[in-house]
């Protein structure tokens, strides 16, 4: 599915990332741990494509086609989706609108015809019954005085509309209640299956709970230090990360 | 009583002359270019122009009574020329339009200037059409005039201004007054879709009464040079003023919005909301004040303008001003310019949307927060089409 090689990245002349090695097969959760300016969310927006970083070394590509290069609407294309930690709030666009026009530009890629009103409109509803959200969601606009939840359920409604290869969730768990948190771990267990891959970027153990990951990665300083089990979780919730610097 | 008006006028511009950049209200528009227009001829050439029973027609600034003749509501409309009008309130003029010399000049220069008065209690939901035709005397003249419309007690009217040209160089001055009696409701909207070189200067007065809903919609697209004044009186208690206007600028564009508001009577409501979307080397122009005076409590008054610049060449020069004299009252005002948002972008494209569709998508989203608010749904969907167009244009 996706594989990172070597990936270095800055920001305003600032490294961040400094040789990232990771691979994550079709069908499996990958999670990455690591403290507060550790490099874990520059590397999710980098698998983005975020142009306000500079890829400065190494590659990432999908399914054998290098991406490092690729624009930000291509990539998502290719399947990535980013599940962002801080949604911006559009107002004056619709979530009908901006969904439709979203899926459909990816169906446009895929060859497929666009999805008619009728059609996308029910779907979508079946989708905001399974999040517990009205239908009235869809007249609101993007994330525009949402709460904090509804941002995240939004974002996991835009997973499973577009259903894309690999969904990155940037601390999609951060400022959740329990019940918000357990809609969002629904959507992510609904969205995965054999063919997709799923990066969980967190600090807690609680979305873990709710989603059993397949390999958990520990960052410190933009680099990957360990990787392992869930047996890892454990430890950092019980040790925090000291014990992982020489 | 018009020719003594029309005399002093004359002498207040001729002692004045053109604004200067000295003055608050042009210190960002230039009147250089004005000096290369002339008085416009008083013959206008015989034109027969086809109305409906909706519309009713202005040549050159001036009534075109056969339009109506197929107006459907003519029994309750009854019409004057300013001539035969002895009633100063009547004429009464904004004593800040009186200081302006180019309102000056557009009073000395009309001809056959209109009064028109819906009768009391003239209730039409159907929306009225002005419709401005301009045809050619000679090139670079300048049109100046001078209507009044007047709504008498509890009439509701809704009227939507179009300005129709010939593509050529005219200076359109153009002079209004409203006046809005007790218990109306009157909706303007305006739209102006311009490919000409038209200057357009207008003065717009809205006198209103007591307990009357105004709304005033408007909506500019690619017009060459566009400068407005609008005062509202709000004179007596119990009235709502809310004035939308969305600006669209392109090539070398400037559009200029100068409204006054002046909160004269307690339990009054003012909204002022200016959006300016600017491309090219367009400019933009906000002067918007609001004025309480001593006794208009429990005032609540809110001025908004937004500038979106689309390139680095664009200018939106935003003047808000609140002047407060009472002390029980809800005021605020805001001003904000600036560029597409590369965050808003940025989540747009990471969905697949490509990088122009995601500008498209927020300069419409901007925009239509304006036409949302419009008051009139028919001038909505006018300007929805016309947002569309000129960001696909």
């Amino acid at each position: 599915m996706i594989k990172i090689k070597n990936l270095e990245a800055s920001i305003d002349d600032k490294t961040i990332l400094k040789g990232i090695d990771m691979e994550i097969p079709a069908g499996e959760v990958h999670v990455i741990m690591g403290r507060n300016g550790s490099g874990k969310s520059t590397l999710a927006n980098v698998i983005a494509g975020n142009e306000a970083y500079e890829v400065d070394g190494g590659s990432i590509s999908m399914n054998d086609t290098d991406i490092t290069e690729m624009s930000i609407e291509n990539r998502a294309l290719e399947g990535i989706f980013l599940c962002f930690q801080y949604p911006v709030a559009i107002p004056g666009v619709g979530m009908a609108y901006f969904l439709r026009s979203a899926l459909n530009a990816h169906r446009k890629h895929q060859g497929k015809d666009e999805m008619d009103a009728l059609e996308f409109l029910n779907n979508a509803k079946a989708i905001l019954s399974e999040l517990g959200l009205d239908d009235s969601f869809l007249k609101r606009s993007i994330n525009d005085g949402f709460s904090g939840g509804e941002k995240k359920k939004s974002e996991i409604l835009q997973l499973l509309t577009i259903n894309p290869k690999l969904a990155v969730l940037d601390e999609t768990d951060s400022g959740l209640d329990v019940d918000a948190l357990r809609t969002v771990a629904k959507g992510v267990n609904k969205f995965k299956n054999e063919n997709n891959s799923v990066l969980i970027i967190t600090h807690y153990q609680r979305l873990l709970n709710y989603i059993k990951p397949d390999v958990v990665h520990l960052m410190i300083d933009g680099k990957i230090v360990e990787s392992g089990d869930m047996s890892l979780v454990e430890k950092v919730e019980k040790d925090g990360y000291s014990w992982l610097e020489k | 009583m018009i020719d003594l008006i029309k005399k002093n006028s004359l002498e207040f511009f001729n002692a004045n002359g053109l604004p200067s950049k000295k003055l608050e209200n042009w210190k960002f528009t230039s009147s250089k270019n004005f000096k290369s227009f002339n008085k416009s001829s008083s013959s206008i050439k015989n034109q027969k122009i086809e109305s409906d029973e909706l519309s009713i027609v202005f040549v050159n600034g001036v009534l075109d009574k056969n339009s109506l003749k197929n107006f459907k509501f003519s029994d309750l409309l009854e019409v004057k020329n300013l001539d035969e009008l002895n009633d100063k309130e009547l004429l009464r003029c904004s004593e800040n339009f009186l200081k302006e010399s180019m309102f000056n000049l557009g009073i000395s220069e009309f001809e056959n200037g209109s009064y028109l008065s819906f009768k009391r209690n003239s209730v039409i939901e159907e929306v009225i059409n002005i419709k401005n035709y301009f045809f050619e005397n000679g090139n670079n003249e300048r049109v100046s005039s001078f209507n009044i419309f007047h709504i008498n007690e509890g009439s509701e009217i809704s009227i939507i201004e179009e300005d129709i040209k010939e593509n050529h160089s005219i200076f359109n001055l153009k002079l209004n007054k409203f006046i809005c009696e007790n218990s109306t409701v009157f909706k303007y909207g305006k739209s102006f879709n311009d490919h000409s070189q038209t200057y357009s200067l207008s003065y717009n007065y809205y006198q209103i009464k007591k307990d009357v809903v105004l709304s005033v919609d408007s909506i500019i697209t690619s017009s060459f040079f566009n400068k407005e004044f609008i005062e509202v009186d709000l004179n007596n208690s119990g009235s709502d003023a809310k004035i939308n206007i969305l600006n669209l600028g392109k090539d070398e564009q400037h559009i200029d919005n100068n409204i006054l508001i002046n909160h004269k009577a307690e339990h009054c409501t003012s909204f002022q909301h200016v959006r300016n979307v600017l491309d090219n080397k367009s400019t933009a122009v906000f002067n918007g004040k609001v004025i309480v005076a001593e006794g208009a409590q429990q005032t609540d008054s809110n001025q908004s303008n937004k500038n979106l610049l689309l390139s680095l060449e664009s200018n939106a020069f935003s003047n808000p001003q609140l002047e407060i004299y009472a002390d029980d009252v809800s005021c605020g005002h805001g001003s904000t310019t600036g560029a597409l948002d590369e965050n808003s972008i940025f989540y747009l494209r990471a969905r697949g949307i490509d990088y122009s569709s995601a500008q498209k998508i927020l300069i419409k989203a901007f925009a239509k927060e304006v036409i949302d608010d419009f008051s009139l749904s028919s001038l909505q969907d006018i300007s929805e089409i016309a947002l569309d167009s000129w960001i696909n244009g």
